[in-house]
């Protein structure tokens, strides 16, 4: 393919390199125009990833006299918060235990595998993941199957005849 | 653009037959009166019927038959869901307050909503098994080989895109099914090292699968993949064009035939087949909605879409600590694998007795991958539903 029939008028002296710097020129300059809009529009969709939520806040979940002794008890309540555009209040669920000792503790119900919502099954005292067979004991301990800790654990105190509770 | 567009009118070469022969300008029609007249001055000025003819007129080796219909199958396919999808789209609002809502407003209350849906929702599922028959043809064909890697590769790189597609898809309903999958699904980023965690919180646009996680998700769904698959397409197409097609893999006596009428009569058939058997299932099986997303909602055992219950079997063979391995590392292999096919497999020849280590692997991987989706295909309720009597009880914090 000859130049499309079009013969450059390249005999002057410094055709050549005027056609090469021409180029360079056309490449710099094109590159400038995607990255003016790749760069600030990849700043604002990767924003939300360094979002969090505030969590400090002591959460009342439940009446201390509900629970008794060797009792585990799941628990719903419900935090504001902002979720993206809106502001919601979200629902969230929470594993209750007091312990022989009457101690509590809480555990966040969603599984450290990849974050099924675990169940208590309250005759064989073991926490079941659906997803993919995860086993833990009333304590949280992990007793069989892929994830890869015991559930994880919440700040809890007991105040004023409620449990309290912080999200992590 | 323009002067790109204008370069490569210009640059395209002379058309030839595979036999040698120039392209035959289409010759100005006897016919008289306006249609032949509007006829000459559209080709013209475009060329085009030029353009159709020769391609048209493609030969086929003889042998190529049925099994080369698939892709056209596919092709009719994903125009089906792109026409559904943008009929969808019309009806549909990608807020988690109404998401579900008016998913639900498409079954019940549109005419013909639930019909709709059921083409896009069962669309899927027939595209990914006709684009997984497509592959293990040109698999077990051995048409990857050189000259056409760049076309295996295009194709690779349409089949995740459809993996993107259906992944993106699932969540838009926000039903529980949809949103735990997706929590889990999210999840997988998380475990790849270093920069898991922020790949996980830039997918799910936030900390948790909520909102901004759905306009997301939405977003890529019905812009950023259909514009990346028409290019993936488009460029597939122009490679098997220039290149012609493969053939049979032991070269078969008799005489190419042009590609119309008889392999688009094969095309045909099969496309009215398979669209055939996709509207029958979405007039007979309503895709199902779940109650709506709950993060706190029990009772509920999400499982993904049957083309990843391999992959959710796996997961569940893997030991503690090493979760990373079933969701980055073997994946990651078998896509790996797929992308290096062409340079893996470098015996000359296409004929699978000639090239026994790579079908008798390719025989293995597609075995394990089976196995592993018939059994998350069997094991279907793997649990009872739950029988915890635990009371709840709701407490919201005090404003
Ligand atoms: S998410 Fe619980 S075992 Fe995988």
């Amino acid at each position: 393919m000859s130049n499309n029939g079009f013969e450059h008028n390249d005999d002057q002296p410094n055709a050549v390199l005027r056609r090469r710097v021409l180029g360079w020129l056309v490449g710099v300059i094109n590159l400038a125009v995607l990255g003016g809009i790749v760069a600030p529009v990849l700043g604002f969709i990767s924003s939300p990833a360094n979002w969090r939520q505030r969590r400090k806040e002591w959460i009342p979940v439940l009446d201390e006299s509900r629970l008794r002794p060797g009792e585990t008890l799941s628990v719903n309540y419900q935090v504001p918060i902002q979720d993206g555009y809106t502001n919601a209040q979200r629902k969230y669920s929470v594993y209750l235990y007091r312990r022989l000792d009457g101690s509590v503790v809480a555990f966040d119900p969603s599984c450290p595998h990849l974050g099924c919502r675990v169940e208590f099954r309250e005759r064989k005292q073991r926490y079941i993941c659906p997803c993919h067979g995860g086993v833990f004991d009333a304590d949280g301990n992990l007793v069989s199957g892929p994830p890869p800790t015991g559930l994880t654990k919440l700040p809890v105190r007991v105040d004023a005849g409620k449990i309290w509770i912080r999200r992590v | 653009m323009a002067h790109l567009i204008e370069k490569t009118v210009e640059r395209e070469p002379t058309p030839s037959r595979s036999d040698g022969q120039p392209m035959e300008p289409v010759s100005p029609r006897q016919e008289a009166g306006w249609i032949g007249r509007l006829r000459d001055w559209i080709e013209e000025r475009t060329g085009i019927f030029a353009f159709a003819k020769h391609h048209l007129d493609e030969p086929m080796p003889p042998g190529v038959g049925w099994w080369q219909t698939l892709g056209n199958l596919l092709l009719t396919l994903l125009i089906f869901q792109f026409i559904t999808g943008f009929a969808l789209a019309m009806f549909y609002a990608p807020t988690p307050d109404h998401a579900h809502e008016s998913v639900r407003y498409i079954m019940e209350e549109v005419p013909l909503g639930a019909f709709i849906r059921g083409l896009h929702h069962w669309g899927s599922s027939f595209i990914i098994l006709v684009v997984i028959l497509h592959i293990l043809r040109v698999f077990f064909w051995g048409s990857y080989k050189k000259p056409r890697e760049l076309t295996w590769l295009v194709g690779v790189a349409i089949f995740q895109v459809m993996m993107a597609f259906a992944f993106t898809g699932y969540l838009l309903i926000w039903d529980q099914k949809a949103y735990w999958a997706t929590v889990v699904g999210t999840r997988f980023a998380s475990t790849v090292p270093v920069i898991g965690d922020w790949l996980m919180h830039f997918l799910r646009g936030g900390e948790e699968v909520g909102a901004l996680t759905l306009t997301r998700f939405y977003a890529i769904h019905i812009m950023l993949l259909p514009v990346v698959l028409v290019l993936l397409t488009a460029a597939h197409l122009y490679l098997v064009r220039r290149l012609h097609i493969a053939g049979p893999v032991v070269p078969q006596k008799g005489k190419p035939q042009p590609f119309y009428p008889y392999q688009l009569f094969r095309d045909a058939v099969v496309v009215m087949v398979g669209v055939g058997a996709l509207v029958t299932c979405a007039l007979l099986f309503k895709p199902a909605l779940y109650p709506v997303a709950d993060p706190s909602g029990t009772n509920f055992t999400p499982r993904p879409e049957w083309y990843f219950l391999g992959l959710y079997e796996l997961l569940k063979l893997m030991p503690p600590k090493l979760e990373i391995l079933g969701t980055v590392v073997i994946p990651g292999l078998v896509a790996l694998g797929m992308i290096l096919l062409p340079w893996l497999d470098r015996s000359p020849s296409r004929h699978p007795a000639r090239r026994m280590w790579v079908i008798e692997a390719g025989l293995i991987v597609i075995f394990l991958i089976g196995t592993l989706t018939l059994k998350g295909i069997l094991s279907e309720h793997p649990m009872p539903p739950a029988t915890s009597s635990a009371v709840s009880s709701t407490a919201s914090l005090p404003q």
